[in-house]
């Protein structure tokens, strides 16, 4: 559980998505911040801090799709895997698809979990708030570790 | 060293008649042989161009030089048999009709030589059959080459086939993905805003919102049901013999709820061992017990399964006494998304009997709808029998 | 019991812990199958199909595996790191379920790859909620990676 207030770091290229998201996390019981970016080559720049996220906090749970325009989900779950700066942090993928090789493709990368965007409204607030209450109401998350 | 000598055509009748070429090569070791055999040939229909080999090493290189339409070899040649041309044929990659040339051979020989592959023995003391044999063996050529051509033929299609298939897969996918995430837009924001703005705009503007709505999530559906539709057949799964009884009955089980809801009684005769891809069967008959279960009639649903054997496959009926089926639309009911009535009457979107005929049609059989005396409806669907479809291999 | 039908495998040495954790998940219909390991040399030779386990598959591993970190034999740290390491196991989804305190646990731990780390409530309803929230995410709302469904999808043929 976090003493401090939960970062959580949404990366998805679809604006609707990112907004059921967060009016989802709005409702659910543990209260988080989170920041959002649209591509995989901002996901990475923002967990460097590099440029306009110099001051970025580093997120303590990351929600990532797969399909992302520039770098996709992949790609970025694959350096955050190997970087030791971040591959601590959990990672759950949060994606469209279902497919068989998708999943076990994440899994092999390192993913720490898998959820698949439901297909109802909701559904999807349900799932968020599960989500929720699991990551930030039950698991203990790494804290920032000064590098 | 022996040398070979080509020689050239020697036409014997003035050339009015035009006759049909043929190349030969005679593989022969006795000089007084050849000339017989050669004499022999251009006395027949033939323009023959011949070439000659003694040793395997000659044959070799003359078969490679020119490719003759037909060989004619003696049995024994000292240090090779005439046989052993087969071999060599094989390893240059040529398919060319042999005919064995020979002294007395003895049946069980000749069918040994047959069963190599030689195409006909003409035997050296009765050389008049030598032009029928010649004969026999272009017509086996020409025979060869059909079928060499039917083989390619049947390979390019296997390829478009698979290439079309791919083709599927990613179409199934895109479907599956690519559009199912717009419609999801539609679908939660429009409920969205039905449950912000319910009350506060018109009448009129809530009936918008709820179309809107039911359109979405009835797109959801469809996609769904194509996707079911399109993985019939693309599974990679292997024919398993598979118990129709077993099938049957955990079909009933599964819809139980609706049989006691409605008081339906189902039953079935013995049902046969049948070779199924996977969950297949159990599948057509979901769809066709549960049609007979959700289109019922006044009456307490009463549904009979059967299965007779009629030559090499058997003949399954699905009988109710339901609603029935009009016969002019006994056929397009196995249309993909045909549906016979409103959505408010019958809910689903018309997609069961779709995947029954597909199912049934990929197994190798035959499905149809027929009108029952005294109401309701016969289902029937063949499918081949165990024996056969075993002989033909697991796909 | 079937090994291959595991749906979780709870490597925990605290018979009182292992009760209340197996009723948390049993009450809310979350789990059917579950297996108990009670120290770190069995978990191993569970989920790598050896000694009394070796008739076990590869192919059908425990849906999700709850790992202690204080074990006899061989600690959780290191049954952590075995399985994490291994192209055969690596998949297997693993939340560590401690009462370790430390910092350096929680670390290393995620660092080894586990997917989630818990710290066990002291209070026993708090806990028996935990389990139960667990067993939701990881159970239905969690896609695991797809040992299970393979086994579904062929209908049990070939």
């Amino acid at each position: 559980m976090m003493t401090t207030m939960a970062e959580i770091l949404l990366v998805d290229d679809n604006p609707a998505d990112l907004d059921l998201t967060i009016d989802a996390l709005a409702q659910s019981p543990w209260r988080t911040h989170v920041s959002t970016v649209s591509d995989g080559a901002e996901a990475m720049a923002y967990l460097y801090r590099e440029g306009k996220y110099s001051e970025a906090i580093r997120p303590h749970l990351v929600l990532l799709d797969l399909n992302l325009p520039r770098k996709d989900g992949r790609a970025v779950l694959a350096d955050m895997k190997s970087k030791p700066a971040l591959r601590r942090i959990p990672v759950v993928i949060f994606s469209t698809s279902q497919a068989r090789k998708d999943i076990e493709s994440s899994y092999e990368l390192g993913a720490n979990s898998y959820v698949s965007k439901p297909p109802t409204l909701s559904e999807w607030v349900s799932a968020v708030k599960v989500l929720n209450e699991f990551w930030i109401g039950c698991a203990c998350l790494p804290r920032e570790v000064e590098s | 060293m022996n040398t070979t000598a080509t020689r050239t055509a020697r036409e014997t009748e003035p050339s009015h008649a035009l006759k049909p070429r043929l190349r030969v090569l005679l593989v022969e070791d006795d000089p007084a042989d050849r000339d017989l055999i050669l004499s022999e040939l251009n006395k027949g229909e033939f323009e023959i161009h011949s070439d000659a080999a003694v040793t395997a090493d000659e044959f070799r290189q003359r078969i490679r030089a020119n490719c003759p339409d037909v060989v004619l070899a003696d049995y024994n040649l000292g240090q090779w048999r005439g046989t052993d041309a087969l071999e060599i044929m094989r390893e240059e990659g040529l398919d060319i009709p042999l005919i064995l040339v020979s002294g007395a051979l003895g049946d069980v020989t000749a069918v040994e030589c047959i069963k190599q592959g030689v195409t006909d023995y003409v035997l050296k003391d009765s050389l008049g059959r030598l032009p029928m044999a010649l004969r026999g063996a272009l017509k086996d050529k020409s025979a060869r080459e059909e079928r060499k051509r039917a083989e390619e033929s049947l390979a390019e299609k296997v390829e478009e086939l698979a290439r079309s298939n791919a083709d599927l897969e990613q179409f199934a996918y895109v479907a599956s993905h690519d559009l199912q995430e717009p419609l999801r837009m539609v679908a939660a924001y429009t409920q969205l805003l039905a449950e912000r703005y319910r009350g506060k705009l018109d009448e009129q503007a809530d009936k918008y919102i709820n179309y809107a709505v039911e359109g979405a999530v009835r797109m959801q559906s469809l996609i769904q049901d194509l996707l079911a539709f399109s993985r019939v057949g693309r599974q990679e799964i292997g024919v398993k013999s598979t118990d129709c009884n077993e099938i049957v009955e955990r079909t009933i089980e599964n819809l139980q709820g609706t049989i006691l809801e409605s008081g339906a009684v189902v039953t079935h005769g013995p049902l046969p061992r049948l070779m199924v891809r996977g969950l297949q069967l159990q599948q057509v008959f979901q769809h066709l017990i549960g049609n007979a279960l959700k289109f019922r009639g006044p009456q307490t649903p009463a549904i009979q399964i059967a299965a007779t054997k009629e030559g090499a496959e058997w003949t399954f009926t699905v009988a109710d006494n339901g609603i029935g089926i009009s016969p002019e639309y006994a056929e397009s009911v196995f249309i993909i998304f045909n549906r016979l009535h409103t959505r408010t009457e019958y809910p689903g979107n018309g997609v069961g009997l779709a995947i029954c005929k597909k199912i049934v049609q990929q197994h190798g059989g035959r499905i149809r709808a027929l009108p029952r005396d005294g109401g309701g409806t016969i289902f029937n669907f063949t499918w081949p029998a165990e024996e056969l479809a075993e002989s033909r291999g697991p796909a | 019991m079937n090994f291959d039908e595991t749906d979780i495998l709870l490597v925990e040495d605290s018979g009182d812990d292992a009760e209340l954790a197996i009723h948390a998940l049993r009450r809310e219909h979350l789990a059917n199958n579950i297996f108990i390991a009670r120290d770190g040399e069995e978990a191993l030779d569970f989920l790598f199909c050896r000694g009394p386990y070796s008739a076990r598959s590869f192919e059908r591993p425990p849906r999700l595996v709850l790992l202690d970190l204080k074990l006899r034999k061989v600690d959780g740290i290191e049954v952590l790191k075995q399985l994490k390491q291994d192209q055969r196991t690596k998949a297997v989804p693993v939340v560590v379920l401690t009462s370790s305190r430390e910092e350096q646990d929680l670390v290393r731990s995620y660092e080894l790859g586990a997917n989630s780390y818990i710290q066990k409530p002291v209070d026993f309803e708090k806990f028996r909620e935990t389990v139960k929230t667990v067993g939701l995410y990881w159970m239905v709302i969690n896609r695991l990676p797809v040992f299970r469904e393979a086994k579904q999808a062929a209908g049990g043929g070939s």
